[in-house]
C-alpha cells in the first residue's frame, strides 16, 4: 500500500476506462470505438473532453453517433442511429464513480450533477445491455431522495418506471423505497407501516434495511406507536450498526420514543434519563452529524454541557465514558495483539 | 524518527505532486485577463503568456524556471483579482514543496492559507485548493519534523464540519501514518502504543464504511498496521472487505463476512477469559462491532449464488480459452474447480445451518447486555423470538431475555416469559434458573403470595431442579412467609429447613431468622431459646448485634419487665459496639437508643402511680400540720419522674440523631419527641433536632415535613414561657395591691360616713393601679408579639435560605413547592380588603409580600441564574393568588411568558404558567411550554397539565384528530393526575366534533353523572349531549325533544354557569321556533324560555342574550 493511492482513484479509474475502451455494436455486428466524454485533456485552456478523431462522439441530442473516417483519401463523417445500437461495452463511467463518491460523502449536489451527465449520455440507450443508465438513475434517485425533493422525484420516478431497466429486480426494490418514502413524507403512515415491513423482509444489504427501518420507525412514531417505534428504531444500530451513516438518526429517533413512552406510572424506569443518555451518545459518538445538533437542542442544557465537555475528552484520547459502545474503541496495543491469538 | 529520504516519504511527495499537477489544470483561464480587446483580437495577454510558460515549464518540471515565473507574475499583476493572487501564491508554493525547499514551501503555503480565506476560489473548478495545501503544508512540516505542529493542523481538519468530507478522512490517515512513521526508529513498546493510536484514527476514518477511495485508502493502511501489530485475522477480513467493496467480487463478499464471524467469535470467547472489567468490555465492543458487519442469512444466499456463479464462469472462460492446457493453465483451471467445489461446500453447510441469523442476534444480544445497553439487548434477543422461534439455543435466550427484560424495569412481561418458558421447555437445563427468577421477580416487588406460589410451583412442577436450586427455593418460601409476616407458617418452614439442611450454607441466616418468628409472635421464652441457640453456634456471628438488641427487649417485653436488665444490656451493647462502623450496627443503634427511651418511659409510667398515691396523701393531709413532708414527698417523686422522661427524651433524641440510615426508627422517634417536646415548651431543642435531621438530605421525600417542623418550631421559639412566667409576676406583684385598694373601696363603701372625696380617691386608687397592671401587662405583650414577630422571621429566613439553596437548579422540582410554601407564609401577612378598598396607612400589602418575597429569595446572590429568576416572578405570582390579586399574578407570570424559553424553566413553571397562558388565550406562547413538557417532562407530576393544554390548544384551533390523540394518549397512560376531568372532557368534545356521537355520548354522561366532577363541567356535559341530539336529528321530532331535554336539565340545574345555561336556553327554544315544532303552541313555549332565560341578570347580557332578545321579536 502506498500513499498514492489517497489522491490518485480518478487517475485509476481513467486508466481502467482507457485500457478497455468504450464500444458500441450494431445491429449486423458492427462494432464502433466510442470517445469517453468525461475524460478530460486538462492541457487545453479550458480544459475539454478527450477527442479521438479515430473514435466516435455520441450526439445525445440526435441520437446518433458520428464517427470521421478517411475513405480514399477524403475524409467523411458516418453517422449511425443510437437506436440501431444493441450492445454496449463501456467501463464504469469515472463520473458515475465520482457520483456514487459524493453520494457517499453527503455531497448530495455534486452527485446529482454527475448521475445528471451520466444519464443525459445514455438516455438513447437506457435499455441497452451494458448502458449505465439504471445505475446513474439509481445515484439520481437516492440523491432526490436524500434531499426530500418530492416534486423532483415524482416526476423522476414516472419517467422511470416505464423503462424496461426499471422491472430488474434490485432497480424494481429501489423505485418501491423511494416511493415508500415519499409516502412516509406525506404522512401515509399507515401505509408505510405495513409496505416497510413488507419490503424489510425481501430488501438486501444494510443500508437498504437501516434505511427501511428508518422510515418505518418513523411512521410508527408520528402514530404514537412509540413502543413499536423505539424497537424499529433500535433495530438499526443492533442489526445495521454497519451502516454507520442512519445509526445517529436511529438514536435520535429512539430517544425521542422513550421520551414518548414516558409517563408518570413508569417513572421508576426513568425513560427521560434513558432517553438522554441516546443523546448523549450521539453527541459523544457523532458530534460532527447534524442529529447532533439535534440532539444538543434536546438535552437539557445542564447535560448538553456535559455531552459537550465528554465529547471534546473524548476527542482528545479520553476514556470512554461507561456503556457509550458506538464510539471506535482505542486498541491498547498489548489488548489488540493478545485479542488475536 | 523519519528522515526525508524515507520511502513513504517520498511516496507521499509524489503523491503530493500527482495532485498539484494531475487535478489541476495545466493551464488554465485567467479570466480577469482574458477579456479580449475588440482592437486586439490576436494580440494575447502579456500576463496570461507569462502564466502559460509557468504553467509549461512547471509540466516539464522546470520547477525553478516555473518559480522564477511566477514571481514575475507575481510582480506585475498587483491590480488583479484576490483568486488570481491566490493562484499564482498556490503554484509557487508547488515549486517550492517539488523543489524540496521546505522552509520557503512552508512559508508560501502558510501565507496562502492565512491571505487567502477563499483560496483559489472557482478558478481551476469547485476546489478552491485550501485542502490540498492544508495538507501540502502538513506535509512539509512533517518533511521538517515539525510533528507536532503538522498534527495539530491534521486535528484542525478532523474537527472541522465546514471542511471538504474527503479532506476530513485524509486527515485522519494522515494523522495515523504522521504517529506510526515518526516511531520507526523506536522502542517496539513506544512503537505499538504509537500503531494502537492510529489504528484508533484510521478505525474512525473507516468508521462509516470504505465506500469511498479515501476511505478505502484509510482502511488499506489499517490493514497495513494490523499486519504490523500481528492482528493477521482482522488485515485479512480487512482486505478482503475493501477487494469487495473495490471489484464488486461476491466471492470476496462471502468470504469478508465469514472472517468477520471468525473474528467476532475470537472477540467474544477472549471477552468471556477476561478478568479485567475494562479489557472484558473493549473485547465485547470488538466482538458487537464484527457481528454487526456480517450480512444476514437471505443476503448471504444470494451472495453464494453470485460467487459460485462468478466463478463458474471464470472456469469456464479457462476451459474454452485452453482446450490444450500446458501445465501452467492446467493448475490454474485445477485452481479454478476447486474454488467453485470450495464455496459449493460452503453453500451447502451454510444452507443446512438454520441458526445463523439467530445466532449472530444470540451473540449482539449478549455483548449489549454485557456492555450494560440492556435496551438494545432487548430488540436483539426479540428479534430471535419473532425471526428464529426455532433456534436451538432458544431456552438460553429465553434466560438472557428475561434478564433484560428486569433490567429494563419490566418485570410483568418478565414472569410471562418466565411462565412461557416453564411451560414449554420443563426438561431445558435453564428451568431451574428461569424458576428461581420467576419468583425471584415477585419476591423483589414484595409480592409474596404471588412469590410463594412461584416458588412452589417450580418446587412441585420442574423435575429437574439442582439441589441447590431446591434448597434455594425452600429457603427463599420461608423467608417470603416471613416477609409478609406470616410468623407462625414462617418458623415453621425455617425449623423443617433447619432439619432437611443441616449443612446450608444459609444455616446462620435461618437459626436468626426463626428466632425472629419466636419474637415477633410474642413468645418470649422461645425466642430467648432460640437466640440463644444462634449466640452458642455463632457467638461471632454477623447478626450478633440484633440477636443482643432482641434479647434486651425479651427481657423488656417478659411480664413482670425487667427494666434494669433491659437498660443494662442496651448500655452493654452501646459500650460494646461503640467503635464499630458496620452497616448493621450503625442501623440497629438508634434502635437500642430507642429501646432506652422507652425502658425509661415504662419507669416512667410506673412512677406516674407513685405520684398519684403521694398526690393522695397529700390531699389526705392537706389542712394537717405535716404537710409540708407530703408535698415534698411529692416534689421528689415528681422530680424523679421529670429525671426518668428526661433520659427518655435524651435516649429519643440520640436514636433520631443516629437514625440516618434507618427511617423505620427514624419514623417512630420523632413521632414520639413530636408528642413530647413541645408540651415541654422545648421549641429550640426540637428546631435543632429537625434542622439537623433536614440537612442530612434536602431531596428526601420527607425534608420538607421535617422543614415544616424547623419552621413551626422557630415560630414557637418566640412565645416564650418567660412571658408567661413575667406577665404571671406583674399579676402577682399587682394582685396584692389591687386586693388592698379594693378592699379599701369596699370597707368605704361600707361606712355610714364617707365623703364622696374620699371614695372616689380610693376608686381612682383602684383604677390607677389597675390601668398601671395592664400598661406592665401591655409592656410584656409587646415584648412577647416582637419575640414572636422575630421568630416568625427567623422562620421565614430558614426557608428562603432552603429555597435559596436549589433556586438556581432547574432540575429540583422541589424548589416550586418550597416557593409555594413561603409564599403561603407570607401573604398570610396581607389583610384580605373587599375590591376597591384601599389598605390602611401602613398596611401590610400585596406589594409589601412581594418585596419581602423577592428579598428573602437572595435574588441578588443568582443574579446569572435565568430559573431563579423566573422562580422570583412565579414566587411573586403565587402571593398573587394567595392574596387574590389576580393583576399581581397577571404581572409576574407574563414576565415568565415574555422573557423566558420553555429549556430554561422547571415543569411546574412551565405547566402553571402555561395553563395561565391558556385562560388567557395565549395559545402559542402555552403551547411551546406544554410542548417541552411532552418533550422533556412526560415524567413529571405535571404532565397532565401539559396533555390537557395541549388538547385544548388543538381543539381550539379545530385539529380534533391531534387533540383527540393527545387525550388518548394521556388515559391510555394514566396521565390523568388532577386534569382528568379537562382530559375526558376534550376528548369528549373531539369526539362530537368527528361525529363519533355514540363515543362521545358515553364519555359525556360518565362526566354529567360523576358525583366527584360535579360543576361546571357537567353543565358544559349537559349542553353537548343536547347539542348532539340536535345534530343527529336531522328533523325527527323525537331526537329533538331529547335534545331539549338535556338543555332543559342544563338550564334548570346549572344556571350558575351562565354561559352554558345561556346557550341551552337559546338552543332550546331555537328548537320549538321551527320545523317540526313551530306551531303557535311551541312558539309561545319558546318565548316563555326566553322570557325566563332574559330575567337572568348574569344571562341577558351575554351574546346569546343578545340573540334572545332578536329571536323573541320574530316569534
Amino acid at each position: 500500500m502506498n500513499f498514492a493511492r489517497l489522491f490518485t482513484p480518478v487517475a485509476c479509474l481513467l486508466a481502467a476506462a482507457a485500457a478497455h475502451g468504450q464500444t458500441l455494436v450494431f445491429k449486423g455486428g458492427e462494432r464502433w470505438e466510442i470517445n469517453d466524454p468525461f475524460k478530460i485533456d486538462n492541457s487545453s485552456i479550458p480544459p475539454k473532453p478527450v477527442f479521438d478523431k479515430a473514435k466516435g462522439v455520441i450526439n445525445a441530442v440526435k441520437e446518433t453517433v458520428d464517427r470521421s473516417s478517411n475513405q480514399g483519401g477524403v475524409e467523411v463523417v458516418l453517422t449511425r442511429k443510437l437506436s440501431e445500437v444493441t450492445a454496449i461495452f463501456w467501463p464504469l463511467p469515472a463520473r458515475l464513480a465520482e457520483a456514487q463518491n459524493n453520494v457517499n460523502r453527503g455531497e448530495n449536489q455534486k452527485a446529482l450533477e454527475g448521475a445528471e451527465a451520466v444519464l443525459r449520455l445514455f438516455e438513447p440507450v437506457k435499455n441497452i445491455p451494458g448502458s449505465w443508465w439504471a445505475n446513474a438513475a439509481i445515484v439520481k434517485l437516492d440523491v432526490l431522495d436524500r434531499l426530500e425533493n418530492d416534486q423532483a422525484i415524482g416526476t423522476f420516478l414516472e419517467a422511470f418506471e416505464k423503462t424496461e431497466v426499471a422491472k430488474q429486480p434490485d432497480v424494481a426494490v429501489r423505485i418501491q423505497m423511494a416511493r415508500l418514502m415519499q409516502r412516509a413524507r406525506k404522512g401515509e403512515h399507515e401505509a408505510v407501516i405495513s409496505e416497510s415491513t413488507a419490503l424489510i423482509s425481501t430488501a438486501d444489504g444494510a443500508e437498504v434495511q437501516a434505511r427501511l427501518h428508518l422510515v418505518k420507525a418513523s411512521s410508527l412514531f408520528a402514530t404514537k406507536k412509540y413502543e413499536a417505534a423505539m424497537n424499529a428504531y433500535l433495530r438499526v444500530p443492533v442489526f445495521f450498526g454497519s451502516a454507520v451513516e442512519y445509526v445517529p438518526r436511529a438514536l435520535l429517533g429512539a430517544a425521542r420514543c422513550f421520551r414518548g413512552m414516558d409517563s408518570p406510572a413508569l417513572k421508576e424506569q426513568k425513560l427521560e434519563a434513558i432517553s438522554n443518555r441516546y443523546l448523549y451518545d450521539i453527541i459523544v459518538t457523532f458530534p460532527t452529524s447534524k442529529e447532533a445538533e439535534e440532539a444538543k437542542k434536546l438535552l437539557p442544557k445542564e447535560e448538553r454541557a456535559r455531552a459537550e465537555a465528554d465529547q471534546k475528552k473524548i476527542a482528545a484520547g479520553g476514556p470512554l465514558p461507561e456503556g457509550v459502545i458506538m464510539a471506535k474503541p482505542k486498541l491498547r496495543p498489548e489488548e489488540a495483539v493478545e485479542g488475536n491469538k | 524518527m523519519l528522515i526525508s529520504e524515507s520511502r513513504t516519504y517520498k511516496l507521499a511527495k509524489a503523491t503530493l505532486l500527482a495532485v498539484l499537477i494531475a487535478v489541476t489544470p495545466v493551464v488554465a483561464h485567467l479570466r480577469g485577463q482574458t477579456k479580449p480587446l475588440p482592437t486586439a483580437e490576436k494580440k494575447e495577454d502579456p500576463l496570461a503568456v507569462l502564466y502559460k510558460a509557468a504553467e509549461k515549464s512547471l509540466e516539464e518540471k522546470k520547477y525553478k524556471d516555473a518559480l522564477a515565473q511566477y514571481e514575475d507574475l507575481e510582480k506585475q499583476a498587483t491590480n488583479v483579482e484576490d483568486k488570481l493572487k491566490a493562484v499564482v501564491s498556490f503554484r509557487k508554493a508547488s515549486c517550492l514543496y517539488l523543489m524540496r525547499d521546505w522552509s520557503k514551501a512552508e512559508a508560501e503555503l502558510t501565507a496562502f492559507l492565512t491571505k487567502y480565506p477563499r483560496g483559489t476560489d472557482d478558478f481551476f473548478d469547485n476546489d478552491n485548493r485550501r485542502g490540498v495545501a492544508e495538507l501540502t503544508l502538513i506535509e512539509v512540516l512533517s518533511s521538517q519534523a515539525k510533528w507536532d505542529a503538522a498534527l495539530a493542523r491534521l486535528e484542525k481538519i478532523r474537527s472541522n464540519n465546514l471542511a471538504r468530507p474527503e479532506d476530513r478522512v485524509n486527515a485522519f490517515t494522515l494523522s495515523a501514518k504522521i504517529i506510526a512513521d515518526r516511531v520507526k526508529n523506536e522502542p517496539d513498546d513506544v512503537k505499538k502504543a504509537a500503531y494502537a493510536q492510529a489504528i484508533a484514527l484510521l478505525k474512525q476514518a473507516t468508521a462509516a464504511g470504505i465506500n469511498t477511495p479515501e476511505r478505502r485508502e484509510a482502511a488499506y493502511k489499517l490493514v497495513e498496521l494490523y499486519t504490523k501489530l500481528g492482528l493477521t485475522k482482522e488485515a485479512a477480513q480487512l482486505k478482503s472487505e475493501i477487494d469487495a467493496k473495490s471489484n464488486g467480487s461476491p466471492a470476496e463478499v462471502v468470504r469478508s463476512n465469514f472472517q468477520r464471524l471468525e473474528i467476532g467469535d475470537a472477540r467474544f470467547a477472549a471477552a468471556e477469559q477476561a478478568a479485567d472489567e475494562s479489557l472484558r468490555a473493549n473485547f465485547y465492543r470488538e466482538a458487537l462491532s464484527n457481528y454487526q458487519g456480517t450480512l444476514r442469512r437471505a443476503n448471504l444466499t444470494r451472495s453464494f449464488g453470485k460467487a459460485i456463479e462468478s466463478k463458474t464462469a471464470e472456469l469456464e472462460t479457462l476451459t474454452k480459452s485452453y482446450p490444450k492446457p500446458n501445465a501452467e493453465q492446467a493448475a490454474n483451471i485445477e485452481k479454478a474447480k476447486a474454488e467453485v467445489e470450495q464455496f459449493k461446500k460452503i453453500e451447502t453447510e451454510f444452507a443446512a445451518n438454520k441458526d445463523y441469523d439467530a445466532f449472530i442476534s444470540y451473540r449482539i444480544g449478549l455483548c449489549l447486555l454485557e456492555l450494560k445497553r440492556p435496551w438494545e439487548s432487548f430488540v436483539a434477543f426479540k428479534d430471535i423470538f419473532e425471526n428464529s422461534p426455532n433456534f436451538s439455543r432458544i431456552a438460553g435466550t429465553y434466560y438472557y431475555y428475561i434478564l433484560t427484560l428486569r433490567q429494563i424495569g419490566r418485570s410483568t412481561d418478565a414472569q410471562a416469559k418466565c411462565k412461557e418458558f416453564l411451560d414449554k421447555f420443563p426438561k431445558a437445563d435453564e428451568t431451574s434458573a428461569i424458576g428461581l427468577l420467576l419468583g425471584e421477580i415477585s419476591q423483589d416487588r414484595e409480592e409474596f403470595p404471588e412469590a410463594i406460589k412461584h416458588f412452589q410451583w417450580v418446587r412441585d412442577n420442574v423435575k429437574n431442579l439442582t439441589a441447590e436450586t431446591a434448597e434455594e427455593i425452600d429457603f427463599r418460601i420461608a423467608a417470603c412467609m416471613f416477609s409478609q409476616v406470616d410468623w407462625a407458617p414462617a418458623q415453621k418452614a425455617f425449623a423443617e429447613f433447619l432439619k432437611k439442611y443441616e449443612r446450608s450454607p444459609v444455616r446462620q441466616q435461618v437459626i436468626y431468622m426463626n428466632a425472629l418468628c419466636w419474637f415477633f409472635q410474642g413468645k418470649y421464652k422461645e425466642t430467648k431459646a432460640a437466640f440463644d441457640l444462634y449466640q452458642t453456634e455463632y457467638p461471632k456471628g454477623q447478626f450478633l448485634p440484633d440477636v443482643r438488641y432482641r434479647q434486651a427487649i425479651v427481657k423488656f417485653g417478659t411480664a413482670p419487665s425487667d427494666i434494669p436488665g433491659t437498660l443494662q444490656l442496651c448500655e452493654q451493647w452501646l459500650k460494646d459496639y461503640e467503635k464499630d462502623r458496620t452497616d448493621e450496627v450503625i442501623n440497629q443503634t438508634p434502635e437500642v437508643f430507642t429501646l432506652i427511651g422507652d425502658a425509661n418511659i415504662r419507669l416512667t409510667e410506673e412512677i406516674d402511680k407513685k405520684i398519684k398515691a403521694a398526690d393522695l396523701e397529700l390531699r389526705e393531709h392537706s389542712k394537717s400540720a405535716d404537710k409540708a413532708k407530703y408535698v415534698e414527698a411529692k416534689a421528689k417523686v415528681e422530680k424523679e419522674k421529670e429525671i426518668l422522661t428526661g433520659k427518655a427524651i435524651d435516649a429519643y433524641e440520640a436514636a433520631a440523631k443516629s437514625a440516618r440510615t434507618n427511617p423505620q426508627a427514624l419514623e417512630f422517634v420523632l413521632g414520639e419527641l413530636r408528642k413530647m417536646l413541645p408540651g415541654r415548651g422545648e421549641h429550640k431543642r426540637m428546631r435543632d433536632l429537625f434542622k439537623e435531621i433536614y440537612d442530612w438530605n434536602h431531596s428526601d421525600p420527607k425534608a420538607m415535613t421535617y422543614l415544616y417542623e424547623v419552621i413551626r418550631s422557630t415560630e414557637r421559639m418566640g412565645d416564650m414561657p418567660e412571658f408567661g412566667q413575667q406577665a404571671e409576676k406583674v399579676q402577682k406583684n399587682f394582685s396584692a395591691k389591687l386586693a388592698d385598694a379594693r378592699k379599701k373601696v369596699d370597707e368605704l363603701e361600707r361606712r355610714d360616713k364617707v365623703t364622696k372625696e374620699e371614695l372616689d380617691a380610693a376608686k381612682a386608687a383602684v383604677a390607677k393601679l389597675s390601668k398601671e397592671l395592664a400598661d406592665e401587662l401591655a409592656k410584656v405583650e409587646d415584648s412577647r408579639q416582637l419575640s414572636i414577630k422575630l421568630a416568625k422571621s427567623r422562620a421565614l429566613k430558614i426557608l428562603s435560605d432552603s429555597v435559596g439553596e436549589t433556586l438556581n437548579d432547574r432540575t429540583q422540582e422541589g424548589a416550586e413547592k418550597l416557593i409555594v410554601f413561603l409564599a403561603e407564609k407570607i401573604s398570610r401577612k396581607v389583610k384580605r380588603l373587599k375590591p376597591g378598598v384601599k389598605p390602611a396607612a401602613g398596611a401590610f400589602t400585596s406589594d409589601d409580600a412581594a418585596a419581602e418575597m423577592t428579598k428573602l429569595l437572595h435574588i441578588e446572590d443568582h443574579r446569572d441564574s435565568v430559573v431563579a429568576l423566573a422562580r422570583s416572578y412565579f414566587a411573586v405570582g403565587q402571593i398573587g393568588i394567595f392574596t387574590r390579586e389576580s393583576a399581581l399574578t397577571e404581572v409576574n407570570f407574563g414576565k415568565i411568558a415574555a422573557n423566558f424559553k420553555a429549556e430554561e424553566l422547571s415543569p411546574t413553571i412551565l405547566a402553571m404558567v402555561g395553563e395561565h397562558l391558556l385562560i388567557k388565550g395565549d395559545h402559542k406562547k402555552a403551547g411551546e411550554y406544554f410542548g417541552y413538557i411532552l418533550e422533556h417532562g412526560r415524567a413529571s407530576e405535571l404532565a397532565d397539565y401539559a396533555f390537557a393544554g395541549m388538547a385544548e390548544i388543538s381543539a381550539a384551533s379545530k385539529n380534533y384528530k391531534e387533540a383527540l390523540s393527545l387525550c388518548n394518549e394521556a388515559i391510555d397512560n394514566n396521565i390523568l393526575m388532577s386534569k382528568e376531568l379537562e382530559i375526558r372532557f376534550i376528548r369528549a368534545r373531539c369526539l362530537a366534533e368527528t361525529e363519533k356521537y355514540a363515543e362521545a355520548k358515553k364519555e359525556f354522561e360518565d362526566i354529567a353523572k360523576t358525583k366527584e366532577w360535579r360543576g361546571e363541567k357537567t353543565a358544559a356535559s349537559l349542553y353537548w349531549l343536547g347539542l348532539m341530539e340536535e345534530r343527529q336529528a336531522a328533523g325527527n321530532k323525537e331526537k329533538l325533544a331529547a335534545a331539549v331535554a338535556y338543555y332543559r336539565r342544563c338550564y334548570m340545574t346549572w344556571k350558575k354557569y351562565e354561559a352554558w345555561a345561556a346557550k341551552s336556553y337559546l338552543s332550546s327554544a331555537k328548537i320549538f321556533s321551527k320545523s317540526p315544532f313551530g306551531e303557535a303552541k311551541d312558539k309561545a313555549d319558546a318565548k316563555l324560555i326566553l322570557k325566563e332565560m332574559l330575567e337572568k341578570d348574569r344571562i341577558k347580557d351575554t351574546r346569546e342574550g343578545q340573540e334572545a332578545k332578536a329571536l323573541i321579536l320574530s316569534l
